[in-house]
């Protein structure tokens, strides 16, 4: 094999083609060449003079919000389950590639680097060995007899996650709930609201694709009224009308703030999870309904077998999307006065005279949290449709 | 060959359909009997296959009467649901659930409506991919498997619901030319077993060899009946001689 010679010629050529090859070439490349410099500049002088003090003397507050200094160890076990779990079901089911997991990994250590401390470099230690010994561990029970075990206590795992999360801050007198917050309460409310909202969205979206009158009324009137109104609006009325209907029964009209948000939130998520999984139903040809009905099949087993399956799939990048929408939006519960991460982000440059008009540093690093979470979700949702494609038309 | 025809086992009055304003079918009277074979031609939108499809309420007929084995269908889901589990249906475009494998598609209805065990089903599912001659796809999806094979996997689920009667709507009007052949050859091998069978086919070959009577349709109606060395040899009405001298 002989090496190719670099053809001074070629690429002289390919140059004038492609970046001066008419008057309107010459104006573009001439006009982007400004706007790059122009940013590449202004990063540049941001970064030189960015002082990111302001986010790491206020790590705590980002992460966990006022949730108080002796209850800190909570958020640890909290997330070495989910490590856990994570990197196991990443052994059971995925086949990464590399890119996927220097995708990951960058993703891990993003964050570690910028909340890194000396105090918790034993946790960091911990979570970096669970991590990696669950994810080799069930690659190799995978290859065993004991797959299917292995496959079906992580979704029970997955499912026990939330209620999991939550005893450990409850027990042995946790703090109050509204003290709850930083990127830990966006992300609890965000998977309440999809653990809640998506069931519910399915029994929505199957309601309104009925012939039955009244279940089809019901539903639609549910799905336009909670996706009519903006969420700022339902969170309001959760925090001043819902104690005032909710009986006085069981301390049920006192209900922490943060409850009574996870409940606007489920709402809110199923009303459009619905909404995308009725397009998913539409997608399915009659045939696959006259076949099942022509095999006698119930219409719960119609449903939960043949329709729902191949229309939950058709959708999962519209459902994905919603997820990450919903996590974002989690952010909205400040308007309860709870202190979620972007609520930190906006306040602690005001709290310190020596942080003044430090707000960029610390809504980049807010801005950077929520994008490793999106971005792992949505390179999850293709990974998820992936695999899925096997039995495919 | 000629095979003892038992007693009456499908019966239909004077049924009309009606999609809005257009009548599909205009009152069509007939009655199949036990292990008979009957195909059903006509010119397309005759209502052929809508007179198949009242047979097992895929279409709910407006007027007339069906009974299948002694069941009115109506608006009851218990007779409906007698109806169907006596009536086993294979389509023109297969619809197997292409999310399942070929031994699933089986398997589902037989433990899911006759409450059989896993292990029950899966047998009865693989002596009936032998029997169709394709046991060793069982494990791979639909869409792995060729035009004929995912009919004859589609021929098999209807089988593993023990039907009385088998309606078959066009099942090779969607195939390769050379895969009708291996559809048509487990559809004989049915035919010769004593199954019960209403085919809406364009297969000549097929529908002279094996039925034991032919039902002409024409907007809505059926034009005329008989044998198939009836048809052949000295039809009756003109629409029929018509029809015949375009497919043959």
């Amino acid at each position: 094999m002989t090496t190719p010679k670099i053809n001074f010629k070629e690429i002289k050529d390919w140059t004038i083609d492609n970046f001066f090859g008419s008057k309107l070439g010459i104006l573009l490349t001439l006009f982007s060449t400004i706007l790059i410099v122009y940013f590449i500049t202004a990063i540049f002088s941001f970064l030189s003079a960015a002082e990111w003090e302001v986010v790491s003397i206020n790590k705590r507050l980002l992460l966990l919000g006022r949730l108080p200094e002796e209850d800190t160890w909570r958020a640890w076990p909290i997330f070495w389950l989910f490590c856990f779990i994570f990197c196991s079901s990443i052994g059971a089911w995925g086949n990464p590639k590399k890119r996927e997991l220097l995708l990951l990994l960058l993703a891990f250590l993003m964050p570690t680097a910028i909340f890194f401390s000396m105090t918790y470099i034993v946790h960091i230690f911990m979570t970096i060995i669970i991590g990696s010994v669950s994810y080799l561990g069930s690659k190799i029970i995978r290859k065993t007899t004991y797959s299917r075990v292995l496959k079906k206590s992580l979704i029970s795992l997955w499912i026990l996650l939330i209620p999991l999360a939550f005893s450990i801050l409850i027990i042995g007198g946790g703090p109050q709930s509204n003290l709850w917050g930083g990127f830990l309460l966006n992300i609890l409310l965000a998977s309440v609201a999809v653990v809640a909202g998506f069931p519910l969205g399915i029994l929505m979206a199957v309601g309104r694709s009925t012939k039955l009158p009244v279940i089809k009324t019901t539903c639609t009137v549910y799905i336009e009224t909670v996706r009519g109104a903006p969420l700022v609006a339902w969170l309001l009325l959760a925090w001043f009308v819902l104690p005032k209907f909710l009986p006085n029964l069981f301390g049920l009209n006192e209900i922490s703030v943060v409850i009574r948000a996870m409940i606007v939130l489920s709402f809110f998520a199923s009303a459009y999870i619905a909404e995308v999984i009725r397009g998913g139903l539409q997608s399915i040809p009659s045939g696959q309904l006259e076949a099942a009905d022509a095999l006698n099949l119930g219409y719960v087993d119609k449903m939960r077998i043949i329709v729902l399956p191949q229309a939950i799939r058709v959708v999962i990048p519209a459902i994905v999307s919603q997820f990450i929408g919903l996590f974002k939006d989690t952010s909205l519960v400040f308007i309860l006065a709870l202190t979620d991460l972007l609520q930190v982000g906006r306040i602690i440059p005001e709290q310190d005279p020596k942080f003044f008009g430090k707000q960029i540093e610390a809504l980049l690093v807010v801005a950077s949290l929520f994008w490793v979470v999106s971005v792992v979700l949505s390179n999850l949702s293709s990974r998820i449709e992936k695999n899925l494609g096997i039995g495919t038309r | 060959m000629k095979k003892k025809i038992g007693k009456e086992i499908i019966s239909a009055e004077n049924v009309v359909k009606k999609f809005g304003d257009f009548a599909a079918l205009k009152g069509v009277t007939a009655k199949i009997f036990e292990k008979e074979v009957v195909v059903v031609l006509g010119p397309s939108g005759s209502g052929k296959s809508t007179f198949i499809r009242t047979i097992n309420r895929l279409e709910p007929h407006n007027s007339g009467k069906i009974v299948v084995d002694g069941v009115e269908i109506n608006d009851d889901v218990k007779n409906l649901q007698k109806v169907r589990s006596n009536v086993g249906m294979v389509f023109q475009q297969f619809n197997l659930f292409p999310h399942l494998s070929v031994l699933r598609n089986i398997t589902l209805a037989p433990q899911k409506v006759k409450g059989l065990s896993r292990a029950e089903a899966n047998d009865v599912a693989m002596s009936l991919l032998e029997r169709v001659g394709i046991p060793e796809q069982a494990e791979k999806f639909p869409s792995q498997l060729s035009g004929g094979q995912q009919q004859r996997v589609a021929i098999a689920r209807a089988l593993a619901m023990q039907p009385k009667i088998m309606l078959f709507d066009e099942p090779t009007s969607a195939l390769d030319p050379e895969m009708i052949k291996e559809v048509l050859e487990v559809m004989t091998e049915l035919a010769e077993s004593g199954m019960t069978m209403i085919c809406v086919t364009h297969e000549m070959g097929f529908a002279r060899s094996v039925a034991d009577r032919f039902l002409f349709f024409d907007e809505g109606l059926i034009v005329e009946e008989g044998t198939p060395e009836h048809f052949f040899k000295n039809p009756k009405e003109e629409r029929t001689k018509l029809f015949l001298s375009q497919i043959l």
